[in-house]
């Protein structure tokens, strides 16, 4: 929800907004080159944020040429919110448990693409109130987003609805058009935040331009099929023999979980020390690994179509009802870091097309 | 607590596995108040007799004198647990089955009528029940250990069978091959290193053997993709773990 309308700044202003969140004490996490990728991580200081880089994505394969408009790597929000791994707690060997103390951290994504907001959004339906350590970050959590101007080879935000332009729940939305920067503040903060900018608001000319953009951008984005009655269309046909036959191509691999900026799900570990103590450690798990389903006593999906047919009905129909929202929010990094590029937005199309026993 | 009688065998190979124990530096000592090493060449002179309560396996059975000793190693103890890529699936010395072994032994020993060898390197669960495998060439010394507490505790000792790629993203590695094209064994086998190979940007040499229901079929698909003769395919395929059944089935379609 926009508080203020549209402004426009100098594009310039980028680095007084970063120096700005610096001077108030947040730690600032944004996309930077490293290795020829974009990772998300803590950023000192504003020369550090990737700029004039673009990536390129197709489905199995990344990479970064200059220039351009950059959307994201294969970090995602989750990597910060909900760690890999993390301790849950500790029994010494007198068999006292203690949990740890989070760290009280404020933190500032910087940068974000909106379907890393909207991922943001989906975590909070599923962890807030409910993860400790999720809920301590995230109530102090700022979020700085760019709208995204060019959508890359496998986004589907627009299909998602949740991009290319952020609605709402961030602090600060900015759109880059040239040598200008139109921004949107979404809280009190990105008011605050405003203030220090030299902003006008905006010009009839701009705002057709800023239009016209995202218009163009919301074309790109698109995955072929629509939102429309699809969780029960998918359901309906959950026979569908095309998950048997795109399951040739996976590997059972996990790296579409992994990525996921939504996959929440988690393996617990109990780790004896040699100290005589033991810890409770949660690490990230997927339902495309074989020990995902497996149970005392048996296992509910020994075959990979199978466990890949959950992974996309629950992103597209479950999570619907279990939460209320879609668990896609159309990123495409399932897509991208597939190491055969296996096309969710594929899949979902065959399995509509099909028809109730295709 | 009464100690864990541990026995510490090797047969074919190369020593690197038990020698983990040793590596163990800073926890030995400590480990030392639980567990009590019966017999373990490497290490002590001393040598007690079994039963014992666990015996950790390094090598691959070569021999039909070995075939004896690994029978009288699973009568002797109560717990099997075998170590490393020769003992789960026959290791490096298996490519040998891939040849003529009497052939070789005529280019390598003076007197080959002397030497015995079965016709096969194998893993000893070819002869013998093994209760657990510990993966690896060489194994993880921090699996080693974990294992060993995970006993000592009375749990039943688990490690990690996912894949490798599991444990590239948890440590937040970029992916050797998606980002950069190089042909990485990791999607397909199991982890446990921690992703030690990708870590460094090299892709997975596979030595910790296919995870459960892997599908190197598909990933040789993209390895063509990326170029990759048959023959090198193959190569990739015929190293630590080229006699465990997955592998095996790649390398002789490449034959």
């Amino acid at each position: 929800m926009s508080l203020t309308g549209l402004y426009v700044a100098r594009a310039d202003s980028l680095g007084i907004l970063f120096s700005e969140l610096r001077r108030l004490g947040y730690v600032i996490v944004g996309y930077r080159v490293v290795d020829g990728v974009l990772r998300l991580e803590e950023l000192d200081s504003f020369d550090e944020f990737a700029h004039n880089v673009e990536d390129i994505q197709s489905p199995g394969k990344y990479s970064l040429v200059s220039g351009g408009f950059y959307r994201h790597g294969p970090d995602s929000p989750k990597r910060f919110l909900y760690p890999p791994t993390l301790t849950l707690f500790r029994v010494s060997k007198e068999w006292v448990a203690s949990t740890p103390t989070y760290e009280e951290r404020n933190l500032a994504f910087f940068g974000l693409k909106p379907c890393d907001l909207a991922s943001i959004k989906v975590l909070d339906r599923v962890l807030l109130g409910v993860d400790e350590y999720y809920t301590s970050l995230r109530r102090n959590l700022v979020l700085v987003v760019e709208n995204c101007t060019s959508p890359g080879g496998t986004c589907f935000c627009s299909t998602m609805n949740t991009g290319p332009r952020a609605r709402d729940t961030f602090d600060l939305a900015y759109t880059r058009l040239g040598d200008k920067l139109v921004l949107e503040a979404g809280s009190e903060l990105g008011l605050r935040l405003l203030d220090v900018l030299e902003v006008e608001p905006i010009d009839d000319a701009t705002y057709e331009r800023f239009e016209v953009v995202m218009r163009n951008a919301s074309e790109k984005a698109r995955a072929g099929f629509e939102l429309n009655g699809l969780p029960e269309e998918l359901e309906l046909r959950i026979e569908s023999k095309v998950y048997k036959e795109v399951t040739e191509r996976c590997l059972g691999c996990a790296n579409c979980n992994m990525v996921c900026p939504t996959c929440f799900c988690f393996d617990v570990l109990d780790t004896p020390l040699i100290d005589g103590s033991a810890e409770r450690v949660r690490v990230w798990d997927g339902c495309l690994n074989f020990t995902y389903g497996q149970v005392a006593g048996g296992h509910f999906r020994p075959d990979l179509w199978a466990r890949y047919r959950h992974f996309v009905l629950h992103k597209f129909a479950y999570w619907i009802k279990q939460f209320g929202t879609y668990g896609c929010v159309g990123c495409g990094r399932c897509i991208t870091w597939c190491p055969t590029g296996i096309d969710l937005r594929e899949t979902v199309k065959k399995v509509l097309r099909g028809g109730k026993d295709g | 607590m009464r100690k864990l009688r541990v026995a510490v065998y090797k047969f074919s190979s190369c020593d690197g596995c038990q020698l983990q124990f040793l590596n163990l530096e800073d926890e030995l000592l400590e480990l030392s108040n639980f567990i009590e090493f019966a017999l373990f060449y490497e290490a002590r002179r001393f040598v007690g007799s079994g039963p014992y309560d666990v015996a950790f396996v390094e090598g691959s059975i070569s021999t039909p004198h070995e075939v004896e000793v690994i029978k009288k190693v699973r009568e002797e103890s109560k717990i099997v647990v075998a170590i490393g890529a020769c003992a789960t699936s026959g290791g490096i010395q298996a490519l040998r089955n891939w040849a003529n072994e009497k052939e070789y032994k005529l280019y390598v020993y003076p007197r080959p009528e002397w030497i015995e060898t079965l016709k096969y390197a194998e893993p000893p669960s070819k002869y013998i029940r093994v209760d657990y495998e510990i993966r690896g060439c060489p194994v993880s010394k921090e699996q080693l250990l974990s294992f060993v507490l995970q006993l000592l505790k009375g749990k039943i000792p688990t490690l990690p069978v996912d894949s490798v790629c599991v444990e590239c993203k948890r440590r937040g590695n970029v992916c050797v091959l998606v980002a950069r094209g190089i042909p990485c064994l990791g999607p397909i086998t199991m982890g446990g290193c921690g992703a030690l190979c990708p870590s460094y940007g090299r892709g997975c040499y596979g030595c910790y053997g296919p995870m459960i229901d892997p599908k190197p079929e598909v990933l040789n698909a993209c390895f063509k993709e990326l170029g990759l003769k048959p023959k090198e395919i193959q190569l990739l395929f015929k190293q630590f773990t080229n006699w465990s059944k997955e592998f095996r089935r790649v390398i002789e379609e490449y034959e």
